[in-house]
């Protein structure tokens, strides 16, 4: 390729500095392949930006709900394979969920402490790309967690003769647990309302609690 | 609703973006490949809603997770593809096969033949519309080679659009 040539798409881009351009401007009044090569080249952008897109072939969208944990084919699964193990598989998951609510909790006190300890904090976010306007963002979903949680909160309530008294009490306590972390972060917002730090995490706590209690209230209906 | 764990919610959310996330995914990565991905894509989205700020649109979000996903990916591949295929600077063949009468499906075809780096420039930037500086981020290169790996792509390319 010579010089001409590979300013060719830069020249299409219209990215070349003005000298180059109106360089090659004068070679392209001369210069009849090059003319053809530049057409060709914008047919190869029109072509690229005028593609379709199109779904896959196949539906994704079980794979993807039976990773994210949502949806029936987890239950149909196993009660397929083993309903008479529907009790084993309720003893296992839900310790899993517990243990997942205990980390929470530890993660979700030593970062609020931690968030507190500095008075500048608003200013040390963890992701410097993020901008301080998480507030409203964190506000907007604030607003649609509670009657989320509430539902599923009654849910297990209606459900919960169903679990063992021992499967209960640590649920129990261990809510109360992530509740309390909440509150903490909350509170510590109060103070701080633009740590993005703390608007993210918080968000997190919320959606996980949301995603225990869910968990658990569906097992429990599933027993 | 989807940010507070709620899956159906999502599930719209996946219905509505699939085609695009999917499209992206077969044109940056081999077809074969692409269904894992896209799946791969939506996982990541669930477990990262909560980043979600809610600023730019769901789609732009998920559009650069999806960037984010696939390139972690190619480099995870790539490196023992590479070992045994080491086409990067093998653009003469592309673009030479015949041209059917579907020009969309045959020229995504013809682009998939180009050399990986070559390939992924070229879709991000023709295809998707990211500046040569947005790529050079993501793909951990200068902007001059990003602009140099373009001109290669399209300049190969080309012959797959002569009558």
């Amino acid at each position: 390729m010579d010089r001409w040539t590979e300013q060719l798409s830069e020249y299409l881009d219209e990215s070349l500095p003005r000298a180059e351009r109106e360089a090659l401007d004068e070679h392209l009044a001369t210069c009849a392949e090059c003319r053809e090569t530049l057409d060709e080249l914008r047919r190869v952008v029109d072509r690229a930006r005028g593609l379709d897109d199109r779904p896959p072939s196949k539906d994704l969208w079980s794979g993807i709900a039976t990773r994210i944990g949502s949806g029936t084919a987890i239950v149909s699964i196993d009660r397929a394979r083993a309903p008479a193990r529907s009790t084993r598989r309720l003893s296992f998951s839900i310790p899993q969920a517990l243990a997942a609510g205990i980390a929470l909790m530890a993660v979700s006190s030593g970062v609020v402490w931690l968030s507190l300890r500095s008075p500048a904090s608003g200013q040390q976010a963890a992701d410097p790309g993020r901008s301080i306007d998480m507030p409203a963002a964190w506000h907007q979903m604030d607003s649609s967690v509670d009657p989320v949680v509430a539902n599923l909160r009654k849910t297990l309530q209606v459900n919960r003769a169903q679990l063992n008294d021992s499967t209960v009490r640590i649920l129990e306590k261990n809510l109360a647990i992530i509740d309390s972390a909440i509150a903490d972060a909350r509170r510590a917002l109060d103070q701080d309302p633009n740590n993005n730090y703390l608007n993210h995490h918080l968000a997190d706590v919320v959606r996980r609690r949301a995603d225990l209690l869910r968990r658990v209230s569906t097992l429990g209906v599933r027993t | 609703m989807a940010a507070s764990g709620d899956a159906t919610a999502f599930e719209r959310l996946y219905r509505a973006h699939v085609a695009r996330i999917h499209s992206l995914a077969r044109r940056m990565i081999d077809a074969d490949e692409a269904d894992d991905v896209t799946q791969d894509i939506f996982v990541r989205a669930w477990e990262k809603l909560s980043t979600f700020r809610g600023e730019a649109a769901f789609g732009t979000w998920l559009h650069r997770l999806a960037v984010n996903v696939i390139l972690a990916r190619r480099k995870t591949v790539g490196i023992s593809r590479q070992r045994h295929d080491p086409r990067e600077d093998a653009l003469e063949g592309v673009g030479s096969r015949p041209v059917t009468p579907d020009l969309g499906v045959d020229f995504e075809g013809a682009m998939a033949t180009l050399p990986e780096k070559a390939k992924q420039v070229f879709v991000l930037h023709d295809v998707e519309g990211y500046t040569h500086e947005e790529i050079a981020t993501m793909l951990d290169i200068v902007p001059g080679t990003s602009k140099s790996q373009l001109h290669h792509a399209r300049m190969a390319l080309r012959r797959h659009l002569r009558d």
